[in-house]
């Protein structure tokens, strides 16, 4: 068989689709969506009071879109034949994702701009743009964005740390299978954990081991929680003692693909060992390496529950990080129009500081040879 | 009762051999004809029977107990319903799982229920912190899917406020003796705009925890009694600074403030010294002026009390070492338990843990009493201090209750059941034996203070008159402090705790700049709740 034979095999020809099964395709897609916009129409009309239909609750609008999204995807079938048997493999991710991101963001922005207090007799109201106002002049969430700011920089401390760690169970040292096993158990512990174990337990001033050495070793009065900065610190600590794990191992999983002709090339240079990390590992390694800390980034952003654990964000509000904050004002406070806004206005900070970090990494990505 | 304190008293107060003397002494009594100990009313004989369920000594009682109570306790039910009658209604309760009693001991008393009736319970089990979402959301969203719910009667403004109960029947106030309560939870608590809501099933309040080796002739306070007034406990406080604790030979320290927030509930420990300052005996409210919902949080009283928590926050060594990171399960689990500190006010489990917690170092060293008093006192509506001494012990949340949504109305049978339902639990002998024995629940009538029926049922006398009685001197005090039972209570309590925090870890220049942040942060919490709408709940609250 030759190439361009087997080649025409994988091509799908256009169907011949008559006219009467188009019109029926057209009619199933748009008739299910005038329904669907029907029903949200008269949905609407009803929750504003215009019109009584009696809905109980939104589950009409579900059923009619779910019937839209069944029609459009049978639809292109009979529109299309083969080729849409083709979309199918792409249309129905498409629709969840837009019923459960799209939808729930567009909702959220409605909540965002409202004036929502769990407890207000009155329920929801659109306030316009007073949640920014009231965000512009809320210290408590700029500290919590500023001490995001330290957090976010203590990734480069960890990074350093973690491409030591790899480097070492890179190397042929003894027990190294049991070592990097060992390295991973952080990670597999919930971060509740760790905050109970260490925060609440080893650190208790009075009690925990580790103030009993620090009393040992002299600190009269240990107190790990008790200034802002050292509140940080440790808060620092235990974060990256849990995540450091992760950087590692995928650091780790990029050394294991560097060529070793390239480090016995630079041997038979005589490179010393330095230069050979220099010039080789660490430029083979950026791609990784950045991949490695924009991931952690993402999951140092949502650092939440070993602050919530810990400290509930003190003292003074010095470890506080926005998702802790945030978690205060709907948990404690039922204010979810200015919590919904405050975590929008998070997530536009963070996809466009993630967008620039992206394309800086991709000039970065290219090693340099 | 608290399941720790029962243990307690299996464990070191009572040998098999008292309870079978108690327990056989009580039923020749019977035998010989009404001869019992002067008991509560005539349901004499009954209760006598329940308490002996399984008999204090024979063990913790779990669902068989649970059940045999709720079968024996019928007879209110009996007479009011007919068998079968609520064959077909299906009820939901939402309430607590806390220690695996809660939910889990009305499904053993309602057991019985469910069979005579003929009726079904579906049970709501939530975990303490997923409660209060659940509910705002539930109300919030307008999706209440429960027909009875165990509720703090803080959350009354959120639903009686908002139209979400049911009135209470008549013939329920009958079953349940409506009116056997302490003094505290008589209306206007349980009760909204002069109608009644509540079915109590506990009682809460602060009493202050002290060290009795602190005190006396020979001791490092110098003190022959523990304190009457706060400014005693500031001077206490300052005066055993440097001296060693007489206990574990570490520091000293006097009286343990949580400088920590704890989901709002940290905001009662401010309110237990300040209630002295600011509750004045000729006015019923002391968070709010009730005509404007105008804070007071930042008049003169409050300030004090923040001051006084400031002035020991700047002495060196007043406190533990990292106080500022103590909540109050901190100051009252590992630091008073643990024998770190002098003094504390805490709900009633600090008392029963003193004595009963295996980690609890100061069982033989610690005493009881109502929360201090003040010297003086705030007159808010004159705008002045008042040099009278004031005491106002504070009734911190108000005890659980058993309520029933408006679900049920439009349907006589529905409701019916449910009341039928919520009297059983909450009804008059069942409440003695809830709080005799493991529930969770403390008690809350007067007539769970008839010390002869525990002596009868085999508990020790004095000990038992200790444990109740300093319960009942807060539960009855004329100028206790009520909260105010208004939508959103504990939205103003957590930010309260923000702001306080920021204040002891000296980012506001003074108290007043702490207790203004905190007002200021109130109004926008009233204005986003709605003023007026408060005002109106606020004094429907007080019963105004």
């Amino acid at each position: 068989m030759s190439l361009s034979e087997g080649n025409y095999l994988h091509i799908v020809m256009p169907d011949q689709i008559s006219l009467r099964r188009r019109n029926f395709g057209r009619f199933i897609i748009w008739g299910s969506a005038i329904f669907l916009i029907l029903t949200v129409l008269l949905q609407s009309l009803d929750q504003t009071n215009f019109l009584t239909f009696g809905f109980e609750n939104w589950r009409p609008t579900l059923y009619a879109y779910l019937l839209w999204a069944f029609c459009l995807c049978l639809g292109q079938v009979i529109l299309y034949g083969e080729q849409g048997k083709r979309r199918l493999f792409i249309l129905p991710a498409v629709l969840f994702v837009i019923s459960v991101v799209i939808f729930p963001l567009i909702f959220a922005l409605g909540i965002a701009f409202s004036s929502w207090n769990l407890s207000s007799p009155d329920g929801r109201q659109f306030n316009g743009l007073a949640n920014v106002y009231q965000m512009w002049a809320d210290p408590f969430y700029w500290n919590a964005l500023k001490n995001m700011i330290y957090y976010t920089l203590a990734i480069l401390v960890e990074y350093v740390i973690a491409f030591g760690l790899a480097l070492l169970l890179n190397t042929q040292i003894k027990a190294r299978k049991f070592f990097r096993v060992a390295f991973l158990m952080p990670l597999m512990l919930s971060p509740v954990a760790v905050s109970w174990m260490i925060g609440k337990s080893m650190l208790e001033a009075r009690f925990g081991p580790i103030s009993r050495l620090a009393r040992e070793l002299g600190w009269e009065n240990p107190s790990f929680f008790g200034s802002h900065e050292m509140a940080r610190s440790v808060i620092m600590m235990m974060d990256a003692w849990t995540f450091i794990p992760l950087m590692m191992i995928m650091i780790l999983a990029g050394l294991q693909a560097i060529p070793k002709e390239m480090h016995e090339a630079a041997d038979v240079d005589g490179a010393p060992p330095w230069k050979k990390f220099w010039e080789i590992t660490f430029p083979l390694m950026l791609p990784v390496s950045i991949t490695a800390i924009l991931i952690r980034i993402i999951f140092k952003l949502k650092l939440a529950d070993i602050i919530i654990n810990v400290t509930s964000g003190g003292p003074g509000g010095a470890t506080d990080s926005v998702t802790s904050f945030i978690f205060r004002e709907y948990r404690d406070r039922s204010n979810v129009g200015y919590g919904t806004f405050l975590a929008i206005f998070y997530l536009i900070i963070i996809v466009i500081l993630m967008t620039i970090l992206i394309k800086i990494a991709d000039k970065w990505m290219k090693p340099r040879y | 009762m608290k399941v720790e304190l029962y243990n307690h008293i299996v464990r070191n107060g009572l040998t098999r051999r008292t309870m079978l003397k108690g327990a056989a002494s009580t039923a020749a009594l019977a035998a010989m004809g009404g001869a019992v100990p002067a008991l509560a009313d005539g349901h004499s004989a009954l209760r006598a029977a329940i308490m002996k369920i399984p008999g204090v000594g024979m063990g913790s009682p779990g669902d068989a107990e649970w059940q045999k109570v709720g079968e024996m306790c019928l007879g209110p039910v009996k007479d009011r319903v007919k068998p079968g009658e609520f064959k077909g209604v299906e009820l939901t309760f939402m309430g607590l799982n806390n220690q695996n009693l809660h939910n889990f001991l009305f499904r053993g008393f309602l057991k019985p229920w469910e069979a005579y009736t003929g009726a079904k319970i579906n049970w709501i089990d939530l975990a303490q912190a997923d409660y209060n979402p659940r509910l705002q959301q539930s109300i919030a969203t307008k999706t209440v899917d429960f027909d009875i719910i165990e509720m703090g009667a803080p959350f009354e403004g959120d639903t009686a406020g908002q139209g979400l109960l049911n009135e209470m029947p008549d013939w329920v106030k009958d079953q349940i003796d409506y009116d056997d309560l302490v003094g505290y939870l008589q209306p206007p608590v349980g009760t909204w705009d002069g109608k009644a809501y509540r079915i109590n099933i506990d009682g809460d309040c602060h009493t202050f925890c002290y060290r009795t080796d602190y005190f006396g002739s020979g001791s490092i306070t110098g003190r022959a009694n523990p304190p009457k007034t706060w400014q005693e406990v500031n001077q206490i406080s300052k005066d055993v600074v440097g001296k060693t604790d007489p206990l574990t030979g570490l520091p000293a320290h006097g009286f343990l403030d949580p400088l920590k927030g704890w989901g709002g509930f940290g905001m009662y420990f401010l309110t237990d010294r300040a209630g002295p300052y600011v509750k004045h005996p000729d006015d019923p409210a002391f968070l709010f002026d009730i005509d404007t919902m105008k804070p007071r949080i930042n008049n003169p009283g409050w300030v004090q009390a923040i001051q006084d928590v400031m002035d020991l926050i700047k002495i060196d060594g007043a406190y533990p070492a990292d106080q500022i990171n103590a909540d109050p399960g901190t100051t009252g689990f590992q630091q008073f338990l643990a024998g770190t500190g002098s003094m504390l006010t805490w709900w009633g489990d600090i008392g029963s843990n003193a004595r009963t917690n295996d980690s609890s170092v100061i069982g033989d060293v610690v005493g009881f009493s109502m929360i201090p008093g003040s010297d003086k006192v705030y007159n808010s509506k004159k705008g002045a201090w008042e040099n009278n001494y004031n005491e106002a012990p504070n009734n911190a949340y108000l005890g659980w209750g058993v309520y029933v949504t408006n679900r049920v109305e439009g349907d006589s049978k529905k409701r019916k059941a449910a009341w039928s339902a919520a009297a059983h639990i909450g009804g008059k002998d069942i409440s003695l034996w809830t709080s005799a024995y493991p529930s969770g629940f403390q008690p809350y009538r007067n007539s769970h203070f008839v010390y002869d029926e525990w002596e009868a049922a085999g508990y020790d006398r004095a000990f038992i008159e200790d444990y109740l009685g300093s319960n009942l001197d807060t539960y009855n005090h004329p100028n206790s402090l009520n909260e105010p039972r208004i939508p959103g209570i504990f939205q103003y309590y957590s930010v309260a705790e923000d702001e306080l925090a920021k204040g002891f870890a000296g980012q506001y220049g003074s108290a007043q700049e702490t207790a203004d942040a905190i007002a200021a942060a109130w109004e926008k919490i009233t204005d986003s709740i709605g003023r007026e709408s408060q005002i109106k709940l606020y004094k429907a609250s007080m019963g105004l």
